[in-house]
């Protein structure tokens, strides 16, 4: 039984010559990536300062819309992508995690900034939770104190290239039973209980430094 | 007539849209990935480590003190040691954990070796956070003329202050070195003028080192 030539073996010379010609050649993969990774649509929420620089990257300067991501939705239900903008405190992150299940799938994570990958300058305080990266899986990481609204636009870059490469053939959002409800953390008397998700995270193991000779 | 207000604005808006797409002063938006703003001088964002020639030997004597100011203390340092364990003048590593930095600068002004400064590159995100974001020596060091390249006015003027101390120091040295010979020659001759009974000995062999400096001037 012979199959049809897969179309991305089509010769690049070909494609480019016949895209000329106003024909695009592409595998079926390709072009719903391209329309997924064209229209990632924010959740318009930030917790602290990054957010500013999240704001000005959707302003007229930066302009996210030039990359299709600059319809900040205000319902979880109708956006892809979190950009999590800003210290995640211990009192907020229960929040955090709700609105993360509550997104459809497929959806994707942003941390920007220091404080929402690590906690950052906060990390040895009382309240301020050391990494969203603990309860909901992260895609790209951002850092800076805050990042420039151009160091944004290239993690969405970054996103953007990610998506790109995605299999949807493989893809886990549309296997059967997948259950992607992360579960949220409850404040308890020393904090956020459980601490992390073991699903996503686990503690780092220290590493032994040794001195070279 | 009712109706005009709402026209004339509107009319304003109109104008105001079609002139946002031609007239160069309208057009604030900077196509980020193909064009980019003039970058400031004074703009920093995350620290990296300075090397005069070669990347082996930076500037960085692993004296700690960046590590023990860090505000978010993001900085490990462990010295490098030689095969007897005698503590050397470098760092064996030196991680910067990017992720918890918060780009405050304080490392670039407490460095006494002026090692240490803050770059320029801000295009840094990454899938991992661990594997990716903890930056090793390897990608910290940098040749010094990058610093001049982006920070011409500081760089020239930490360079001129380097090589003052330099030079400094070397006339102390040759200073000393003068000093030790003529003490050594006094010394010779008061024991050439005091006929003792060990007149073979010269009472001062450990200024002899350091004389050869001061020939060469």
């Amino acid at each position: 039984m012979t199959h049809a030539p897969n179309v991305s073996q089509v010769d690049p010379a070909l494609k480019s010559e016949l895209a000329k010609k106003g024909i695009a050649v592409m595998k079926l993969q390709e072009l719903y990536n391209w329309g997924r990774r064209s229209s990632i649509w924010p959740m318009q929420f930030g917790l602290a300062c990054c957010a500013i620089e999240m704001i000005a990257t959707a302003c007229a300067r930066y302009d996210i819309d030039r990359f299709g991501a600059g319809l900040f939705r205000a319902s979880p239900r109708q956006s892809d992508l979190m950009i999590v903008a800003g210290t995640v405190t211990k009192k907020m992150a229960p929040q955090v995690v709700r609105l993360y299940n509550q997104m459809p799938e497929p959806k994707y994570v942003i941390t920007m900034g220091a404080c929402s990958i690590s906690g950052g300058p906060f990390k040895e305080g009382y309240n301020v939770l050391k990494g969203i990266d603990r309860y909901i899986p992260v895609d790209v990481h951002l850092p800076g104190c805050p990042p420039r609204p151009e160091a944004l636009l290239h993690g969405l870059m970054k996103l953007q290239a990610k998506i790109d490469h995605q299999d949807i053939e493989k893809t886990e959002w549309y296997q059967k039973g997948l259950k992607r409800e992360f579960p949220i953390p409850e404040f308890g008397p020393n904090g956020l209980l459980p601490p992390y998700n073991p699903e996503v995270w686990q503690p780092q193991k220290r590493k032994e430094i040794t001195v070279p000779a | 007539m009712f109706g005009i207000g709402v026209l004339k604005g509107m009319a304003v808006t109109f104008k105001n849209f079609v002139e946002s797409y031609y007239k160069k002063e309208r057009l604030t938006t900077i196509e980020y990935p193909e064009k980019r703003l003039a970058e400031k001088e004074r703009f920093r964002n995350f620290p990296f480590l300075i090397f005069d020639e070669k990347p082996e030997d930076p500037r960085c004597v692993a004296c700690d003190i960046c590590a023990k100011e860090c505000p978010p203390q993001c900085i490990t340092i462990v010295r490098a040691q030689d095969a007897q364990g005698k503590p050397l003048k470098k760092p064996a590593t030196f991680d910067i954990d990017y992720s918890i930095c918060m780009n405050c600068g304080v490392c670039e002004e407490v460095c006494p070796f002026d090692a240490i400064f803050m770059d320029h590159e801000f295009e840094l995100a990454e899938y991992g956070r661990f594997e990716d974001l903890n930056y090793t020596i390897d990608r910290l060091l940098k040749p010094k003329e990058h610093f001049m390249k982006i920070r011409p006015t500081d760089a020239t003027r930490i360079e001129a202050e380097l090589k003052k101390k330099e030079n400094a120091k070397k006339a102390a040295a040759e200073k000393a070195a003068a000093a030790a010979k003529a003490k050594a020659e006094a010394a010779k001759t008061q024991a050439s003028q005091v006929p003792d009974t060990k007149p073979e000995t010269k009472p001062n062999e450990p200024a002899q080192p350091a004389d050869p400096p001061a020939e060469a001037k």
